[in-house]
């Protein structure tokens, strides 16, 4: 087989997985599906809910629900892209008995799916918040666009990565958890960080997420001034995080079998 | 070709180091069709994977540039949660061809009626075989894994699959584990026994089938 070959192989393999998985991941009903949009969704309300109840003001803007879905959200689809690949190889193990698929293709197949889903989520949770008068429309929704790709990168590069170390050492599924817990904490989900002290902004600046976050408030703001954001940043560690998973695929592929 | 070049295949497992293969070199013939034959956990199916490609060897390489299918076996890769029909159309996606041609094709071999609409992990181990078993018939392989699923199914499902599986023999060659004699028998006309991480090809059948009932 040629290259071209190959390639219209791959994918064809990459999108009949992702139409599996879609079956397998959201079930037989219909509401299934609903389930996944509701789930963020219901954890921004009860953030919002909660931080009214104890008589805060939005850190920027006017709209608490806004702030936060920007933060949250952004961060919420990193952490589920990165954590459903980490365990991508163990589901998957059955569907290897098809020579045609490969690990390779699953971890695709997953990314885009998350992805595609996370996009659907976006898309109805921010018209909503418009539809209510929450937020006004994007300013920049080119940068939108831009922030979400990164952001699926990101997750796919750390999620290989991971997927490749819990493949050799398995207690790295609870290790990588606990790590990165204070993510929440340090990405500026419910804060400004150029607001932050500079020795504050010095050591979260190395945060990629946060350079997410940051990027999807400046576009969606129209005069959200931040002092931090690179969005380089944040790609290049994708970069980096994508080629060190999958050497280590290509590398210990024999032991994972 | 189909060939095994300096193949050995070591599984690891809580600190038990089981050996497989070791060190084996062999060309599958191709114009003839081969039984695999050793005792349970001699190592028949990961031959089978390994042949198919669906598992890497621990060293060497396998070289295939035949159109070779999945193993064909009890377990396969079918999702539980997922009707029959999904498992259709997954694999024919995967391989390329024409999803309702499949469908088709596979409604009229296996018989298995309005089940089809139904999850896989309702089916019974004979149905999952009969469905593997048809779905692999409806795609052109050059070589076919067989893993111990011929004898499936009543007497007028065994004559049909048989009936189909001679036409396809024209054109493909098999490569079949299988304990029973007649079986092989009937279908094989060389073979390997595999014993203890060392694998002795047969010539004849005959030779074959008497070695290995004096194991």
């Amino acid at each position: 087989m040629n290259t071209a070959e190959l390639l219209t192989l791959q994918l064809r393999v990459i999108l009949s997985l992702v139409l599996r998985e879609t079956r397998a991941t959201f079930g037989t009903s219909s509401f299934g599906y609903a389930w996944a949009v509701i789930t963020p969704t219901a954890s921004v309300a009860v953030l919002v809910i909660l931080f009214s109840l104890i008589g805060r003001h939005a850190p920027f803007g006017s709209s608490l629900a806004l702030f936060f879905a920007t933060g949250i959200l952004t961060l919420q689809f990193f952490t589920e892209v990165s954590s459903k690949l980490m365990t991508v190889f163990d589901a998957n193990k059955a569907l290897l008995t098809y020579p045609v698929i490969k690990d390779v293709d699953t971890i695709l197949a997953r990314a885009l799916l998350i992805s595609a889903t996370y996009l659907v989520i976006m898309v109805i949770f921010y018209s909503a918040l418009i539809a209510v008068g929450m937020a006004e429309l994007p300013a920049q929704p080119e940068q939108l666009i831009l922030v979400f790709f990164t952001t699926a990168f990101l997750g796919l590069g750390y999620g290989t990565l991971n997927a490749v170390i819990a493949s050799l050492w398995d207690t790295w599924i609870q290790i990588e958890k606990v790590l990165t817990r204070p993510l929440f904490f340090i990405s500026g989900i419910f804060y400004v960080p150029s607001q932050l002290p500079v020795r504050a902004q010095e050591v979260l600046q190395w945060n990629p997420i946060l350079h997410l976050v940051e990027g999807f408030r400046h576009g969606f703001y129209p005069n959200y001034k931040t002092s931090i954001l690179d969005m380089t940043y944040p790609a290049i560690v994708g970069a980096i995080l994508l080629l060190l998973g999958l050497t280590g695929e290509r590398l210990f592929r024999r032991s994972r079998f | 070709m189909l060939a095994f070049d300096r193949v050995s295949k070591v599984y690891k497992l809580k600190g038990v180091r089981k050996v497989i293969l070791d060190d084996l070199s062999f060309a599958f013939p191709e114009d003839r069709n081969v039984a695999i034959m050793g005792k349970n956990g001699a190592g028949k199916s990961t031959m089978m994977r390994l042949l198919a490609g669906s598992e890497p060897p621990t060293t060497g390489h396998v070289y295939r540039s035949l159109r070779v299918s999945w193993p064909l076996g009890f377990a396969g890769g079918f999702n539980g949660s997922m009707t029959g029909i999904e498992n259709i159309r997954f694999v024919s996606r995967i391989y390329g061809q024409d999803t309702e041609r499949v469908i088709e094709y596979v409604k009229d071999f296996a018989e298995l009626g309005p089940s089809l609409q139904l999850p896989i992990k309702t089916y019974s181990s004979g149905m999952k075989a009969r469905l593997a078993f048809g779905l692999s018939m409806a795609i052109n392989f050059q070589v076919y894994l067989i893993d111990e699923i011929t004898a499936v199914g009543d007497e007028t499902f065994r004559k049909k699959s048989n009936a189909v599986f001679q036409e396809k023999l024209k054109s493909s060659q098999i490569i079949m584990v299988s304990h029973s004699a007649a079986t092989i028998k009937e279908y094989c006309d060389c073979g390997l026994l595999l014993n203890n991480g060392g694998v002795t090809f047969y010539d004849d059948v005959g030779d074959l089938l008497r070695d290995y009932k004096s194991l």
